[in-house]
Protein backbone atom coordinates (compact mmCIF):
# COMPACT_ATOMS: atom_id res chain seq x y z
CA UNK A 1 0.00 0.00 0.00
CA UNK A 2 1.44 3.33 -0.90
CA UNK A 3 0.57 6.49 0.89
CA UNK A 4 0.58 9.95 -0.57
CA UNK A 5 1.05 12.66 1.95
CA UNK A 6 -0.76 15.90 1.25
CA UNK A 7 0.45 18.63 3.50
CA UNK A 8 -1.96 21.22 4.76
CA UNK A 9 -1.82 24.66 3.22
CA UNK A 10 1.26 26.42 4.47
CA UNK A 11 1.92 30.14 4.27
CA UNK A 12 5.04 31.47 2.55
CA UNK A 13 5.43 34.49 4.81
CA UNK A 14 9.02 35.55 5.49
CA UNK A 15 9.98 34.68 9.04
CA UNK A 16 13.07 36.42 10.38
CA UNK A 17 15.76 34.15 11.83
CA UNK A 18 17.11 34.53 15.36
CA UNK A 19 20.12 36.36 13.86
CA UNK A 20 17.87 38.80 12.04
CA UNK A 21 15.79 39.46 15.16
CA UNK A 22 18.96 40.12 17.16
CA UNK A 23 20.16 42.61 14.52
CA UNK A 24 16.76 44.34 14.38
CA UNK A 25 16.52 44.68 18.17
CA UNK A 26 20.12 45.91 18.43
CA UNK A 27 19.49 48.54 15.74
CA UNK A 28 16.26 49.64 17.40
CA UNK A 29 18.16 50.12 20.67
CA UNK A 30 20.93 52.00 18.83
CA UNK A 31 18.36 54.31 17.24
CA UNK A 32 16.71 54.94 20.62
CA UNK A 33 20.10 55.85 22.07
CA UNK A 34 20.82 58.09 19.06
CA UNK A 35 17.41 59.79 19.41
CA UNK A 36 18.14 60.50 23.06
CA UNK A 37 15.40 58.23 24.47
CA UNK A 38 18.10 56.41 26.47
CA UNK A 39 20.51 59.17 27.52
CA UNK A 40 22.53 57.19 30.00
CA UNK A 41 22.79 53.43 30.37
CA UNK A 42 24.40 52.56 33.70
CA UNK A 43 26.67 49.58 34.23
CA UNK B 1 -5.08 2.46 -4.92
CA UNK B 2 -3.07 5.14 -3.34
CA UNK B 3 -4.35 6.19 0.05
CA UNK B 4 -4.38 9.91 0.62
CA UNK B 5 -3.42 11.05 4.09
CA UNK B 6 -4.08 14.68 4.83
CA UNK B 7 -1.72 16.13 7.36
CA UNK B 8 -3.50 18.92 9.22
CA UNK B 9 -1.69 22.22 9.26
CA UNK B 10 0.07 22.75 12.55
CA UNK B 11 -1.35 25.83 14.21
CA UNK B 12 1.47 28.24 15.00
CA UNK B 13 1.78 29.40 18.56
CA UNK B 14 0.40 32.92 18.93
CA UNK B 15 3.22 35.51 19.03
CA UNK B 16 1.84 36.98 22.29
CA UNK B 17 1.85 33.54 23.92
CA UNK B 18 5.37 32.87 22.65
CA UNK B 19 6.48 36.18 24.14
CA UNK B 20 4.88 35.34 27.50
CA UNK B 21 6.61 31.95 27.52
CA UNK B 22 10.10 33.46 27.35
CA UNK B 23 9.56 35.91 30.23
CA UNK B 24 10.29 33.57 33.21
CA UNK B 25 13.53 32.30 31.65
CA UNK B 26 14.71 35.78 30.67
CA UNK B 27 14.03 36.95 34.23
CA UNK B 28 16.07 33.99 35.50
CA UNK B 29 18.94 34.94 33.14
CA UNK B 30 18.78 38.51 34.42
CA UNK B 31 18.64 37.40 38.08
CA UNK B 32 21.59 35.01 37.75
CA UNK B 33 23.63 37.52 35.72
CA UNK B 34 22.89 40.37 38.11
CA UNK B 35 23.72 38.16 41.10
CA UNK B 36 27.09 37.54 39.42
CA UNK B 37 27.60 41.29 39.07
CA UNK B 38 26.71 41.88 42.75
CA UNK B 39 29.04 39.07 43.83
CA UNK B 40 31.91 40.60 41.85
CA UNK B 41 31.39 43.94 43.59
CA UNK B 42 30.72 42.66 47.09
CA UNK B 43 32.96 39.62 47.52
CA UNK B 44 36.06 41.62 46.54
CA UNK B 45 35.11 44.49 48.87
CA UNK B 46 34.33 42.09 51.74
CA UNK B 47 37.64 40.24 51.31
CA UNK B 48 39.52 43.53 51.21
CA UNK B 49 37.77 44.84 54.33
CA UNK B 50 38.72 41.65 56.20
CA UNK B 51 42.29 41.64 54.82
CA UNK B 52 41.79 38.34 53.03
CA UNK B 53 43.77 37.40 49.98
CA UNK B 54 41.08 36.65 47.44
CA UNK B 55 41.43 36.81 43.64
CA UNK B 56 39.28 39.36 41.86
CA UNK B 57 36.65 37.20 40.20
CA UNK B 58 34.83 38.90 37.35
CA UNK B 59 31.03 38.89 37.03
CA UNK B 60 31.47 36.75 33.91
CA UNK B 61 32.78 33.83 35.96
CA UNK B 62 30.32 34.35 38.83
CA UNK B 63 27.37 34.34 36.40
CA UNK B 64 28.60 31.17 34.66
CA UNK B 65 29.35 29.37 37.94
CA UNK B 66 25.98 30.32 39.46
CA UNK B 67 24.26 29.05 36.32
CA UNK B 68 26.29 25.81 36.39
CA UNK B 69 25.42 25.23 40.06
CA UNK B 70 21.68 25.70 39.40
CA UNK B 71 21.70 23.56 36.25
CA UNK B 72 23.66 20.70 37.82
CA UNK B 73 21.96 20.59 41.23
CA UNK B 74 18.28 21.57 41.24
CA UNK B 75 18.10 21.76 37.45
CA UNK B 76 16.28 24.33 35.33
CA UNK B 77 12.47 23.84 35.67
CA UNK B 78 10.49 23.54 32.45
CA UNK B 79 8.84 26.95 32.84
CA UNK B 80 12.23 28.70 32.52
CA UNK B 81 13.67 26.68 29.62
CA UNK B 82 12.22 28.62 26.68
CA UNK B 83 13.49 31.89 28.11
CA UNK B 84 16.92 30.48 29.05
CA UNK B 85 17.31 29.35 25.43
CA UNK B 86 17.20 33.04 24.39
CA UNK B 87 20.78 33.48 25.64
CA UNK B 88 21.94 33.13 22.04
CA UNK B 89 19.66 35.99 20.99
CA UNK B 90 21.22 38.22 23.68
CA UNK B 91 24.70 37.15 22.58
CA UNK B 92 24.06 38.19 18.99
CA UNK B 93 22.37 41.46 19.94
CA UNK B 94 25.31 42.16 22.29
CA UNK B 95 27.83 41.53 19.50
CA UNK B 96 25.99 43.90 17.13
CA UNK B 97 25.95 46.63 19.82
CA UNK B 98 29.63 45.98 20.58
CA UNK B 99 30.34 47.10 17.00
CA UNK B 100 29.99 50.70 18.27
CA UNK B 101 33.28 50.25 20.15
CA UNK B 102 35.20 49.34 16.99
CA UNK B 103 36.36 51.84 14.42
CA UNK B 104 36.28 50.52 10.88
CA UNK B 105 40.05 51.03 10.50
CA UNK B 106 40.71 48.80 13.53
CA UNK B 107 38.43 46.12 12.14
CA UNK B 108 40.17 46.20 8.77
CA UNK B 109 43.62 46.10 10.42
CA UNK B 110 42.81 43.40 12.99
CA UNK B 111 40.33 41.66 10.71
CA UNK B 112 43.03 41.31 8.02
CA UNK B 113 45.43 39.60 10.44
CA UNK B 114 42.70 37.52 12.01
CA UNK B 115 41.36 36.49 8.59
CA UNK B 116 44.73 34.94 7.72
CA UNK B 117 44.94 33.19 11.11
CA UNK B 118 41.30 32.07 10.84
CA UNK B 119 41.93 30.58 7.37
CA UNK B 120 44.94 28.62 8.69
CA UNK B 121 42.98 27.53 11.78
CA UNK B 122 39.98 26.33 9.76
CA UNK B 123 42.04 24.30 7.27
CA UNK B 124 44.26 22.83 10.02
CA UNK B 125 41.32 21.98 12.31
CA UNK B 126 39.20 20.39 9.56
CA UNK B 127 42.14 18.24 8.43
CA UNK B 128 43.09 17.16 11.95
CA UNK B 129 39.55 16.39 13.13
CA UNK B 130 38.88 14.38 9.95
CA UNK B 131 42.06 12.40 10.57
CA UNK B 132 41.07 11.78 14.22
CA UNK B 133 37.53 10.72 13.28
CA UNK B 134 38.92 8.15 10.85
CA UNK B 135 41.53 6.94 13.37
CA UNK B 136 38.78 6.40 16.00
CA UNK B 137 36.48 4.84 13.36
CA UNK B 138 33.66 7.34 13.98
CA UNK B 139 30.80 7.48 11.47
CA UNK B 140 31.85 9.74 8.54
CA UNK B 141 28.99 12.24 9.02
CA UNK B 142 29.66 12.42 12.75
CA UNK B 143 33.30 13.17 11.91
CA UNK B 144 32.15 15.93 9.54
CA UNK B 145 29.98 17.50 12.25
CA UNK B 146 32.77 17.38 14.84
CA UNK B 147 35.24 18.82 12.30
CA UNK B 148 32.94 21.72 11.35
CA UNK B 149 32.01 22.35 15.01
CA UNK B 150 35.62 22.66 16.09
CA UNK B 151 36.90 24.45 13.00
CA UNK B 152 34.21 27.09 12.52
CA UNK B 153 31.73 27.98 15.16
CA UNK B 154 30.44 25.34 17.45
CA UNK B 155 26.75 24.66 17.76
CA UNK B 156 25.50 26.95 14.94
CA UNK B 157 27.90 25.35 12.47
CA UNK B 158 26.87 21.85 13.54
CA UNK B 159 23.17 22.67 13.14
CA UNK B 160 23.76 24.31 9.74
CA UNK B 161 25.85 21.35 8.54
CA UNK B 162 23.42 18.75 9.91
CA UNK B 163 20.67 20.10 7.64
CA UNK B 164 22.95 20.43 4.62
CA UNK B 165 24.48 16.93 4.75
CA UNK B 166 21.38 15.18 6.14
CA UNK B 167 23.16 13.80 9.21
CA UNK B 168 21.36 11.87 11.97
CA UNK B 169 19.90 13.65 15.00
CA UNK B 170 22.02 11.38 17.18
CA UNK B 171 25.24 12.46 15.42
CA UNK B 172 24.44 16.13 15.85
CA UNK B 173 23.55 15.60 19.55
CA UNK B 174 26.89 13.85 20.07
CA UNK B 175 28.80 16.65 18.34
CA UNK B 176 26.94 19.45 20.14
CA UNK B 177 27.47 17.76 23.54
CA UNK B 178 31.21 17.33 22.85
CA UNK B 179 31.64 20.93 21.66
CA UNK B 180 29.68 22.36 24.62
CA UNK B 181 31.52 20.24 27.23
CA UNK B 182 34.88 21.24 25.80
CA UNK B 183 33.79 24.88 25.56
CA UNK B 184 32.92 24.79 29.28
CA UNK B 185 36.38 23.40 30.05
CA UNK B 186 38.01 26.09 27.89
CA UNK B 187 36.32 28.78 29.99
CA UNK B 188 38.32 27.68 33.00
CA UNK B 189 41.60 26.65 31.32
CA UNK B 190 42.20 29.37 28.71
CA UNK B 191 42.49 32.32 31.16
CA UNK B 192 44.77 30.30 33.47
CA UNK B 193 47.09 29.37 30.57
CA UNK B 194 46.96 32.94 29.24
CA UNK B 195 48.05 34.38 32.60
CA UNK B 196 50.66 31.66 33.05
CA UNK B 197 52.20 32.55 29.65
CA UNK B 198 51.82 36.32 30.32
CA UNK B 199 49.97 36.76 27.04
CA UNK B 200 49.09 40.35 26.12
CA UNK B 201 45.39 41.25 25.84
CA UNK B 202 45.74 41.24 22.07
CA UNK B 203 47.45 37.85 21.84
CA UNK B 204 45.04 36.28 24.34
CA UNK B 205 41.95 37.77 22.64
CA UNK B 206 43.11 36.36 19.31
CA UNK B 207 43.76 32.97 20.88
CA UNK B 208 40.34 32.82 22.60
CA UNK B 209 38.62 33.82 19.35
CA UNK B 210 40.52 31.17 17.38
CA UNK B 211 40.67 28.34 19.91
CA UNK B 212 37.26 28.33 21.64
CA UNK B 213 34.52 26.95 19.41
CA UNK B 214 31.16 28.21 20.54
CA UNK B 215 30.61 31.97 20.23
CA UNK B 216 29.16 32.38 23.74
CA UNK B 217 32.10 30.55 25.35
CA UNK B 218 34.65 32.41 23.18
CA UNK B 219 33.11 35.74 24.24
CA UNK B 220 33.13 34.67 27.90
CA UNK B 221 36.69 33.26 27.76
CA UNK B 222 37.90 36.58 26.30
CA UNK B 223 35.97 38.71 28.82
CA UNK B 224 37.35 36.62 31.70
CA UNK B 225 40.86 37.80 30.78
CA UNK B 226 40.17 41.52 30.21
CA UNK B 227 37.78 43.89 28.53
CA UNK B 228 40.21 44.45 25.62
CA UNK B 229 40.80 40.71 25.19
CA UNK B 230 37.02 40.16 25.21
CA UNK B 231 36.54 42.72 22.42
CA UNK B 232 39.19 41.08 20.27
CA UNK B 233 37.91 37.56 20.95
CA UNK B 234 34.49 38.65 19.64
CA UNK B 235 36.04 40.16 16.49
CA UNK B 236 38.08 37.05 15.70
CA UNK B 237 35.20 34.71 16.51
CA UNK B 238 32.90 36.75 14.25
CA UNK B 239 35.47 36.39 11.46
CA UNK B 240 35.33 32.61 11.99
CA UNK B 241 31.53 32.73 12.01
CA UNK B 242 31.56 34.58 8.69
CA UNK B 243 33.22 31.52 7.11
CA UNK B 244 30.41 29.17 8.10
CA UNK B 245 28.58 29.33 4.76
CA UNK B 246 31.65 28.43 2.69
CA UNK B 247 32.58 25.44 4.87
CA UNK B 248 29.01 24.11 5.04
CA UNK B 249 28.64 24.58 1.26
CA UNK B 250 31.86 22.63 0.63
CA UNK B 251 30.66 19.73 2.81
CA UNK B 252 27.16 19.82 1.27
CA UNK B 253 28.70 19.49 -2.22
CA UNK B 254 31.01 16.70 -1.00
CA UNK B 255 28.18 14.63 0.51
CA UNK B 256 25.86 15.34 -2.44
CA UNK B 257 28.66 14.05 -4.72
CA UNK B 258 28.57 10.80 -2.75
CA UNK B 259 24.81 10.64 -3.21
CA UNK B 260 24.20 10.97 0.53
CA UNK B 261 22.75 14.50 0.58
CA UNK B 262 20.64 16.69 -1.68
CA UNK B 263 22.48 18.67 -4.36
CA UNK B 264 22.86 22.39 -3.70
CA UNK B 265 20.95 24.41 -6.30
CA UNK B 266 21.58 28.14 -5.99
CA UNK B 267 24.96 28.42 -4.26
CA UNK B 268 24.74 32.19 -3.71
CA UNK B 269 21.33 31.79 -2.00
CA UNK B 270 22.76 28.93 0.08
CA UNK B 271 25.69 31.12 1.20
CA UNK B 272 23.36 34.01 2.10
CA UNK B 273 21.03 31.70 4.02
CA UNK B 274 23.91 30.32 6.11
CA UNK B 275 25.72 33.65 6.58
CA UNK B 276 25.43 34.89 10.18
CA UNK B 277 23.53 38.18 9.80
CA UNK B 278 24.73 39.51 13.15
CA UNK B 279 28.23 39.86 11.63
CA UNK B 280 26.73 42.32 9.10
CA UNK B 281 24.95 44.16 11.93
CA UNK B 282 28.22 44.39 13.87
CA UNK B 283 30.01 45.85 10.80
CA UNK B 284 27.20 48.32 10.08
CA UNK B 285 27.16 49.67 13.66
CA UNK B 286 30.94 50.09 13.55
CA UNK B 287 30.64 51.99 10.24
CA UNK B 288 28.07 54.31 11.89
CA UNK B 289 30.37 54.79 14.92
CA UNK B 290 33.37 55.47 12.64
CA UNK B 291 31.46 58.25 10.84
CA UNK B 292 30.32 59.81 14.17
CA UNK B 293 26.66 58.91 13.86
CA UNK B 294 26.87 58.41 17.64
CA UNK B 295 28.56 60.87 19.99
CA UNK B 296 30.94 59.75 22.74
CA UNK B 297 28.22 59.39 25.39
CA UNK B 298 26.03 57.43 23.01
CA UNK B 299 28.90 55.04 22.22
CA UNK B 300 29.30 54.55 25.99
CA UNK B 301 25.57 53.85 26.32
CA UNK B 302 25.68 51.29 23.47
CA UNK B 303 28.75 49.62 25.03
CA UNK B 304 26.85 49.28 28.32
CA UNK B 305 23.78 47.87 26.55
CA UNK B 306 26.12 45.32 24.98
CA UNK B 307 27.47 44.43 28.46
CA UNK B 308 23.93 43.87 29.77
CA UNK B 309 23.17 41.62 26.81
CA UNK B 310 26.37 39.64 27.49
CA UNK B 311 25.42 39.39 31.17
CA UNK B 312 22.30 37.44 30.17
CA UNK B 313 24.40 35.35 27.76
CA UNK B 314 26.94 34.32 30.40
CA UNK B 315 24.16 33.31 32.81
CA UNK B 316 22.67 31.24 29.97
CA UNK B 317 26.01 29.52 29.27
CA UNK B 318 25.99 28.18 32.84
CA UNK B 319 22.27 27.39 32.98
CA UNK B 320 22.19 25.32 29.79
CA UNK B 321 25.34 23.27 30.65
CA UNK B 322 24.32 20.01 32.29
CA UNK B 323 27.19 17.59 32.76
CA UNK B 324 25.06 14.49 33.44
CA UNK B 325 23.16 15.06 30.15
CA UNK B 326 26.51 15.34 28.36
CA UNK B 327 27.82 12.12 29.94
CA UNK B 328 24.83 10.25 28.48
CA UNK B 329 26.03 11.06 24.96
CA UNK B 330 28.92 8.58 25.16
CA UNK B 331 32.66 8.72 25.49
CA UNK B 332 34.11 8.13 22.03
CA UNK B 333 32.97 11.32 20.27
CA UNK B 334 33.91 13.21 23.42
CA UNK B 335 37.40 11.66 23.35
CA UNK B 336 37.84 12.63 19.69
CA UNK B 337 36.59 16.13 20.47
CA UNK B 338 38.85 16.44 23.51
CA UNK B 339 42.00 15.28 21.70
CA UNK B 340 41.14 17.51 18.75
CA UNK B 341 40.39 20.55 20.91
CA UNK B 342 43.61 20.23 22.90
CA UNK B 343 45.58 19.93 19.64
CA UNK B 344 43.69 22.90 18.10
CA UNK B 345 44.23 24.99 21.27
CA UNK B 346 47.98 24.22 21.09
CA UNK B 347 48.07 24.87 17.34
CA UNK B 348 46.22 28.20 17.59
CA UNK B 349 48.38 29.24 20.55
CA UNK B 350 51.47 28.60 18.41
CA UNK B 351 49.88 30.60 15.55
CA UNK B 352 49.12 33.56 17.82
CA UNK B 353 52.54 33.35 19.45
CA UNK B 354 54.19 33.42 16.01
CA UNK B 355 51.99 36.35 14.88
CA UNK B 356 52.71 38.26 18.11
CA UNK B 357 56.46 37.90 17.44
CA UNK B 358 56.06 39.08 13.83
CA UNK B 359 53.80 42.03 14.64
CA UNK B 360 55.38 42.87 18.00
CA UNK B 361 52.18 42.58 20.14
Amino acid sequence: MSAEVVAGKSGSRWKPSLDTWAVLVAFLLALLVRAGVFKHVPW
Amino acid sequence: MAEVITVPQVQPVQPALRFLRVIPGVLLLAAVGYAGKLLEQNVGAYAKAHHWTFPNIEYVLWAIVLGLVISNTVGVPEIFRTGVATYEFWLKAGIVLLGARFLLGDILKLGGVSLVLVAIEIVGSLAFMTFLGRAFKLKPKLTTLLAVGSAVCGVSAIIATKGAIEADDEDSSFSIAAILALGALALFTFPVIGHFLHLSDKAYGLWAGLGVDNTAEATAAGALYSDAAGKLAVLVKSTRNAMIGFVVLAYAIYWAGKGQAQAVGNKAAFLWQKFPKFVLGFLLISVLATYHFFNKDQVGALANLSRWAFLLTFAGVGLRTNFSEMRKQGLRPFAVGAIGEVAIAGFTLALVYGASKIFGW
